[in-house]
């Protein structure tokens, strides 16, 4: 199994146990049902976002920043441009 | 510095919003009407309609961004095909 079908499958029983309590297919108590389910799919998509926003910023806090090896690829991009377009390649 | 200050912004904005869009949308229609917290959150209808302006917003920018990364693409694409033919002719 390929970890598309994994994911795709993975949604699927999720999507389809929400419809089942979206549609009142499972009883559940009428303050649930009422405000509680119709709002789910909301609150994953924010969490979903907070979750990434939180993850990059913790990236960026923690990031390890080399100088030497900044300067080192700055040159070797410029040597890779200039041998690219003796070649003719339309760089930049 | 600055990028470390950043993370720290984005890392704390992220967890505020998390856990006042939670309270707000799984924990308020459990606490009575008359209670003080209520005071802090606006009518629950607005937990729906901020993050699909949002989305709307989201797609609408990335939207635009594409046409206009396609449009210039395109241009270069015909002045470049214009080119060769004006060396073509001559």
């Amino acid at each position: 199994m390929t970890r598309a079908t994994q994911t795709v499958s993975l949604l699927l029983l999720l999507s389809s146990l929400y419809l089942a309590a979206y549609l009142q297919l499972i009883p559940f108590p009428a303050k649930i049902q009422d405000d509680i389910i119709p709002v789910l799919p909301f609150w994953l998509l924010v969490s979903f976002g907070a979750y990434l926003l939180a993850n990059l910023g913790w990236g960026v806090l923690t990031f390890r920043d080399t100088e030497d090896a900044y300067k080192e690829l700055l040159t070797e991009i410029d040597e890779a441009k200039r041998d690219l377009r003796a070649r003719g390649v339309d760089v930049d | 510095m600055l990028a470390q200050l950043a993370g720290l912004f984005m890392l704390l904005l992220a967890t505020a919003v998390f856990v006042y869009y939670t309270i707000w949308t799984l924990f308020m229609p459990f606490v009575e009407e008359d209670h003080a917290l209520h005071s802090l959150f606006p009518p629950r209808v607005w937990a729906i309609r901020i993050p699909v302006i949002l989305i709307l917003i989201g797609i609408g920018v990335v939207g635009s961004f594409l046409s206009m990364v396609m449009i210039k693409s395109g241009n270069k694409k015909r002045a470049k095909l214009a080119e060769k033919q004006g060396k073509k002719v001559n």
